[in-house]
C-alpha cells in the first residue's frame, strides 16, 4: 500500500482514534493521544491489510525549546515485512504525567527502546516488565535527553545556546 | 546460600549466577551479561550495557549538522560509512535535494566496501572465540587492504567520514578505483579459503548447527535485522525493499537461510561477502561521470576554482564554513541497510544550523534482547558462539 492508502484506510476504519494523520516526505503519519496507542498499535499489528509485524524503532522526542503543547513526544516506526511498507505513529506526552501504555506485549522488540525511553527521557512506560536503567548507571539522577539537562556542567568556551545553558548550570542539581 | 545450625553454608537452589564480561574478549566489546546458570545450562541471561556510554545523541544536539558526521563514525565503528550514508540520506531528505549519479555510486562503493571488512571482522572473530584462529588470521589480511583502500581515498583507515551531505568529500582517482578493481578480481578466491576451512569443517558443523535457533516469527517480533533476520528465512533487505543511493541500479541476490541457527547466520554472511564484491564490481563497471556533489553552494562548498574568480562562491564558502546548512523545519526517518541490520536516523530540525533530536536505530541495540533470549536453554560453551553470530558493536549499541 501507498503512504496515501495507508492514511486513508486508517482514518476511515479509526478515524475517531487518531488526533490526526498527514503524509509528511513520503510517509505516512499518524498522531495519536497517550491512552489511545495500545488500541491503535494493535489494530495496525492485527489488521490483515496493514499487518505491521515489525517494530523498527521507538524514539523520544523533547520540544521545549519549541515551546509547544504537548512538551514530549515518543514517535513509533512500524514496518510490514509481508506488505512491504511502514508508518510512523507520533504519540503528544504531558510534561506533568509523561505516562504511556508500554506495546512490548505486541512487540517483543519494544523492551530495550521503552526502558531507554525511561532512562533518557523520565517516561513512565505502564506495564513494562522491567523498567530501569539501561545505559545510565542505577543511581544517575536526571534523564539525560531532556533539554533542560545541561550537556555538560563545566563552562564551554563555544555554545550555540550559551546564556541559556549557562542558566541552566546554575540551577542544576548535582548529577551523582 | 544461608548457614545452617551446624554452621554449614547450604545451598538454597540448585542454580548459580556467573557474571561475563565486561573485559571478556568474546563479549566483542565492553557487553556485560550476567548467566544463571542450572549446571552447564543457561537458565537466563540478563544482559547490562552502558560501559561505552558516550552520549553522542545529546552531543549532536550542540553540533551543527556538518559536525555531525564524524562522530557517527564512532557509532558502528566497523562500518562508518554506512553510518554516514544514513545521516547524510537523512538530513538530504529534510532539504529535498539529491546527490548526482556519481555520489550515489561512490556512496554505494564505499559502503559495501565497508560491508565486507565489517564481515571480515566479524568473521575472523566469531571464528576466533570458536576456536579457529586461522580464519582470524586471514580475514585480517584482506580487511587491511580494504582499509588502504579507505587511506588512499579519505586520508584515514577507518572513520572515513568520505560521505558528506549532497555527496561525497572528494572524487575518485583512476588509480583508486583500479585499486578497487584488483581488490574485487582478488577477494573472492579468499572467500573460498575461509568457505574451505569452515563450511564443511566438522568440528565448525558441531558448534554452530541447531544452536541459539530463532524462528521465523520470533526473529520478526523480537525486531532482530539483518543477517540474524535472514538467516530465519525472511527475505527483507532493505537495499532491495526500500531501494536508496541507486542500489536499484543493481543486480544482486538476497541470501536468506531456513534453521535460523549460528550456521545459517554464517552462511547468509559468507553468502553476503560475494553479494557486496559484485555490487562492486557492477559499480566500478558503470561509474557514471559527471560531479561528484550538488551543485547548491547552499548545501555543499564551492569548487576552489571558482573562490578565485567569484566573489558569490567567497560568500558561500564562507556562509557555509562559519554557519553551516540550515535545515527546514520538520523531522523523518530513513532507513538503510547496514551490515548489522536496519541503521536509521530520526532526526527533528528546528530549521535551525544545529539538529534539535538525533536518533540512531541501531541494529545491535535492538538485537541484544532478543540474542539473550537465544541463550536461555544452551550450554555455557554456546554462549559466545551467540554473542558472535549476532554481531554487536558497542559502540552503536551505548552510543
Amino acid at each position: 500500500m501507498t503512504s496515501e492508502e495507508i492514511v486513508e484506510k486508517i482514518k476511515t476504519d479509526q478515524g475517531k482514534a487518531i488526533n490526526s494523520s498527514e503524509v509528511n516526505l513520503g510517509d505516512s503519519v499518524i498522531f495519536v493521544g497517550a491512552e489511545r496507542i495500545h488500541d491503535i498499535a494493535e489494530y495496525l499489528k492485527n489488521d490483515p491489510d496493514l499487518d505491521f509485524d515489525y517494530l523498527s524503532n521507538i524514539t523520544g522526542t523533547d520540544y521545549l525549546n519549541e515551546e509547544r503543547e504537548p512538551r514530549f513526544e515518543v514517535v513509533y516506526e512500524l514496518h510490514s515485512i509481508e506488505k512491504n511498507h511502514s508508518i510512523r505513529i507520533r504519540v503528544g506526552l504531558d510534561e506533568e504525567d509523561p505516562t504511556i501504555p508500554t506495546v512490548s506485549d505486541l512487540w517483543k522488540g519494544a523492551l530495550y527502546p521503552e526502558r531507554e525511553l525511561f532512562d533518557m527521557f523520565g517516561f513512565n512506560i505502564k506495564g513494562h516488565s522491567n523498567l530501569s536503567r539501561l545505559i545510565m548507571p542505577e543511581e544517575w539522577e536526571g534523564n539525560p535527553l531532556r533539554k533542560d539537562y545541561p550537556l555538560t556542567i563545566e563552562d564551554v568556551t563555544f555554545s550555540h545556546n550559551r546564556e541559556f545553558k549557562q542558566d541552566l548550570v546554575k540551577s542544576k542539581p548535582r548529577t551523582r | 546460600m544461608t548457614v545452617t545450625d551446624q554452621g554449614l553454608l547450604e545451598r538454597e537452589k540448585d542454580s548459580m549466577t556467573l557474571n561475563m564480561g565486561p573485559q571478556h574478549p568474546s563479549t566483542h566489546g565492553v557487553f556485560r551479561v550476567v548467566l544463571e546458570m542450572d549446571g552447564e545450562l543457561v537458565d537466563s541471561a540478563e544482559p547490562h550495557i552502558g560501559f561505552l556510554h558516550t552520549g553522542i545523541e545529546k552531543t549532536a544536539e550542540a553540533k551543527r549538522y556538518v559536525h555531525v558526521i564524524p562522530m557517527t563514525d564512532r557509532l558502528d565503528y566497523l562500518s562508518p560509512p554506512g553510518n554516514n550514508l544514513a545521516f547524510c540520506l537523512t538530513v538530504e531528505k529534510l532539504l529535498q535535494t539529491d546527490v548526482p549519479e556519481r555520489a550515489k555510486f561512490l556512496r554505494v562503493i564505499m559502503c559495501e566496501l565497508a560491508r565486507m571488512a565489517s564481515h571480515l571482522v566479524w568473521l575472523a572473530t566469531h571464528a576466533l572465540d570458536i576456536g579457529a584462529m586461522t580464519v582470524f588470521l586471514y580475514c585480517w589480511r584482506e580487511r587491511e587492504m580494504i582499509l588502504d583502500l579507505n587511506e588512499e581515498i579519505s586520508g584515514v583507515r577507518m572513520m572515513t567520514s568520505y560521505i558528506r551531505l549532497g555527496g561525497v568529500v572528494k572524487d575518485s582517482t583512476p588509480g583508486w578505483l583500479q585499486s578497487v578493481r584488483n581488490f574485487v578480481e582478488y577477494f573472492p578466491a579468499k572467500i573460498d579459503e575461509y568457505e574451505r576451512l569452515l563450511t564443511r569443517n566438522p568440528i565448525w558443523l558441531d558448534r554452530t548447527q541447531n544452536i541459539g535457533v530463532m524462528s521465523r516469527e520470533e526473529a520478526i517480533n523480537w525486531s532482530m535485522s539483518g543477517p540474524v533476520l535472514r538467516a530465519s528465512g525472511v527475505n527483507w533487505d532493505l537495499r532491495k525493499q526500500r531501494p536508496y543511493s541507486g542500489y536499484e541500479n543493481f543486480e544482486f541476490e538476497v541470501p536468506t537461510g531456513k534453521n535460523g541457527d549460528i550456521y545459517d547466520r554464517y552462511l547468509v554472511r559468507v553468502a553476503e561477502l560475494r553479494q557486496s564484491r559484485e555490487i562492486v564490481r557492477q559499480a566500478l563497471k558503470n561509474l557514471p561521470a559527471g560531479p561528484y556533489k550538488v551543485d547548491d553552494n547552499k548545501i555543499s562548498l564551492p569548487n576552489r576554482k571558482t573562490l578565485k574568480s567569484s566573489m558569490e562562491a567567497l560568500i558561500h564558502h564562507f556562509k557555509l564554513v562559519s554557519e553551516g546548512v540550515s535545515v527546514p523545519k520538520g523531522e523523518t526517518y530513513v532507513p538503510i541497510e547496514g551490515p548489522r541490520g536496519e541503521v536509521g536516523f530520526y532526526i527533528v530540525s528546528d530549521g535551525s544550523n544545529v539538529p534539535s533530536r538525533v536518533k540512531l536505530r541501531a541494529p545491535s541495540f535492538m538485537a541484544i534482547p532478543g540474542m539473550c533470549k537465544m541463550m536461555e536453554g544452551c550450554f555455557i560453551a554456546d554462549v559466545v558462539g551467540i554473542i558472535g553470530s549476532i554481531d554487536i558493536v558497542m559502540g552503536e549499541v551505548d552510543r
